[in-house]
């Protein structure tokens, strides 16, 4: 009888997640088994065709590829610079509160706000960057650093690098203050070096942690779209295409519904084929989920 | 104290009810606008004398992002959900097939006489005629034009070029004369986005070629749009055309040469006025002309600007009329090019004398955009563009030759344009 009444509780919490969640993504693989243009009058069911069509489609490799670029560099940046800048934060010094305070701030900008401003330093004619770059000698001639293929994608790193290692740095201290002091101090008097300490007390007791803010960042940055599609646009000659630019354009310019969706559709099981990695190493290791 | 704050939030409730509804009787006609720099204050005033004219109706003036995609996404995506929270709104020139064909657009056909119409610049009212119909009123027009410094030219004793080969020769000797590292030759919009599309159209057109032949196939590989695009790549490699030139859109190109940093530039009219206004670095010394051509052929400038539609679902299609009528007149085109500097699709107004007077380019301007071309009249345009868009990236940041861009671009072309045939 209770347990069924508990049944009954939990129904409102599981309708609004098949209603938000559930019923768009089974929409979103129905609308990807159509070929469906709204402006032409075009709805028909087309089975498999849409996927056949993805394995073909040489732009999607490509967005695959600058996704999974991106992904991975701006991830391991992130975390290596959050760890830093936990550390750095964690020691108790004067203006503390200040300064945890002012690490936050990129986060607090809104991306397009940030991109925009890092759109105006790229700019190689007009650009902070350059100008920077030249009077320190460091470069005899302006950089393209949005228009060459080859350093395109390392600015857009870089944007969302200074707009999201707060968010790591922010999730690792909280993970550094629930270490316990006595183990340091037990470590002290045992004689063990600051280097014996992080990598024996600090990073396993962080690992929870750690595999927590890999799993967001990863989801995050493997959807990455705001960013890019305002610094660069995808282009140039798609070098920063990523997945959700490419579905972007595809749903919302071209109005290819069907197509659109299975782009949206390979974007959503890598993501989950992500989450699945990092949950089971997580449950492996013992950590937080266990 | 508790209870004097809910008193409070509930007549502020009730005040901004009876806000929504108030004016007693007054048909609501909204219209909905992208914004453009500094133009809505004034738009705000044009609609006023309007609602002055006709007592019974209240416009509401709601304005969109100006970021072109993001409005052509809003209106997608409240018109394909059939809504009538508008009456009048404003197009881009190259939505009107693609909403025509999707049913969203009321059909203005036999609304204006033939004389009426003559009065509109050709190029608008083509990309606003679909299947024969007409669908939107052309509003204010937009057409490439090239920039250029006029003291550089008569420092050098150069002539306004009117050939692609007389620009690169022009921009070749000011160059060398001026020994300035930062002074760029020729800049376009070369981003990977519409402009890019836009941009170079003006060399392919300007070469005889096309993206579509009349018939409605694509051409886009043809030997002479293949040597457009290799002249444009040409440019940047013989460091005319600066390297960034691939990561530039209109407000980039503008605050370059606005700085002086350019000799020749690509862009729409609305610069012009800020060029000439106090403080500019390049105030009376920018010069405007039609966009050159290759040897042989004729210039082409991209049509762009926006025209006034009729939402399908708008319960107000009478008065949302008489609003695109009172919108497309003579006294309010001039009003709105004498104080904003939008230009009129209305080609008497060219020649009106005060407004020659404040802004002495409007002859020039005419010519050109009598000769502006719109892009492709396709309610397949978006696609071809998202294809073009790429190729043309790839080939001017150099990871494809321009025969093998175009060749790729022509076969995606022919997928897209005989998947419905």
């Amino acid at each position: 009888m209770e347990s069924r009444f508990g049944y009954l509780l939990i129904i409102p919490a599981l309708l609004t997640i098949a209603v938000v969640a559930i019923y768009p993504i089974i929409d979103v693989f129905i609308l990807s088994l159509y070929e469906r243009f709204l402006t032409l009058g075009i709805d028909e069911f087309t089975g498999l065709n849409n996927y056949l069509k993805l394995v073909n489609d040489a732009r999607f490799w490509n967005a695959l590829k600058n996704t999974a670029v991106f992904t991975f560099f701006s991830v391991s940046l992130e975390l290596i610079l959050g760890m830093a800048v936990a550390l750095f934060i964690n020691r108790p010094f004067s203006l503390q509160g200040l300064i945890r305070a002012a690490v936050l701030l990129p986060w607090a900008v809104p991306t397009v706000v940030s991109a925009k401003i890092w759109a105006w330093i790229f700019n190689t004619d007009l650009g902070i960057l350059n100008y920077a770059l030249l009077n320190f000698g460091l470069i005899d001639a302006d950089l393209n650093w949005l228009g060459s293929t080859g350093y395109a994608m390392a600015a857009a790193i870089t944007v969302d690098v200074w707009k999201t290692t707060p968010f790591a740095a922010l999730l690792l201290l909280a993970g550094l203050q629930v270490i316990p002091d006595d183990l340091y101090k037990a470590a002290s008097v045992d004689g063990a070096s600051r280097w014996q300490k992080f990598r024996h007390i600090t990073i396993p007791h962080l690992k929870p942690v750690i595999m927590i803010v890999l799993l967001f960042r990863t989801l995050d940055a493997f959807r990455v779209f705001d960013a890019i599609y305002i610094l660069t646009g995808g282009g140039p000659a798609n070098s920063t295409e990523t997945l959700s630019v490419y579905a972007y354009k595809i749903l919302f310019q071209t109005l290819d519904f069907g197509y659109g969706s299975t782009i949206a559709v390979s974007v959503f099981a890598a993501v989950m084929l992500i989450s699945i990695g990092y949950i089971s190493i997580l449950k492996r290791r013992g950590g937080l989920l266990s | 104290m508790f209870r004097k704050l809910i008193y409070i939030v509930i007549s502020a409730l009730l005040l901004f009810s009876c806000g929504g509804n108030g004016d007693g009787g007054k048909t609501k006609l909204v219209f909905k606008v992208g914004k453009v720099a500094g133009q809505s204050g004034y738009l705000a005033q044009i609609v006023e004398e309007f609602e002055n004219e006709n007592p019974g109706v209240d416009v509401v003036l709601e304005i969109l992002p100006s970021i072109t995609d993001q409005q052509h996404q809003f209106y997608i995506t409240s018109l394909e959900g059939g809504s009538s929270d508008f009456d009048v709104f404003a197009l881009d020139v190259i939505w009107v097939p693609e909403f025509a064909l999707a049913g969203w657009l009321e059909s203005l056909e036999g609304k204006f006489t033939d004389e009426q119409l003559a009065n509109f610049l050709p190029g608008p009212l083509k990309a606003d005629t679909y299947n024969g119909e007409l669908y939107a009123v052309p509003w204010y027009v937009d057409g490439g034009v090239l920039y250029y410094r006029e003291d550089l030219l008569q420092k050098y004793n150069v002539k306004p070029p009117d050939t692609f080969a007389g620009l690169k020769q022009a921009a070749r000797k000011i160059m060398k004369g001026e020994d300035n590292s930062k002074l760029a030759g020729f800049i376009w919009q070369g981003k990977q986005y519409e402009g890019l599309v836009c941009s170079a159209l003006e060399f392919i057109e300007g070469n005889c070629a096309g993206i579509l032949d009349d018939g409605g196939n694509p051409v886009i590989n043809s030997e002479r749009a293949i040597e457009a695009l290799a002249f444009m790549k040409q440019l940047i490699d013989d460091g005319i055309a600066p390297e960034y030139v691939t990561t530039t859109d209109e407000e980039a190109t503008r605050h370059s040469f606005g700085n002086g940093n350019v000799i020749f530039m690509r862009n729409w009219p609305y610069a012009y006025n800020i060029f000439n206004t106090e403080g500019s670095k390049v105030k009376d010394k920018v010069a405007v002309k039609t966009m050159p051509h290759f040897e042989g052929c004729e210039s082409a400038s991209t049509l762009g600007g926006w025209q006034l539609g009729i939402n399908k679902f708008s319960k107000h299609k009478d008065w949302a009329w008489k609003f695109i009528e009172f919108m497309s007149r003579y006294e309010t085109q001039k009003k709105m090019a004498l104080n904003v500097g939008l230009k009129p699709s209305r080609k008497d107004v060219y020649s009106d004398e005060d407004l020659v007077k404040q802004q002495p380019f409007m002859a020039e301007l005419l010519n050109t955009l009598l000769q502006a071309v719109p892009r492709p009249v396709s309610p397949y345009y978006p696609q071809i563009s998202l294809v073009l868009q790429a190729k043309f990236s790839e080939v001017l940041s150099g990871s494809s030759s321009a025969e093998q861009a175009l060749n790729e671009a022509q076969t995606r072309l022919t997928e897209i344009i005989n998947r419905r045939k």
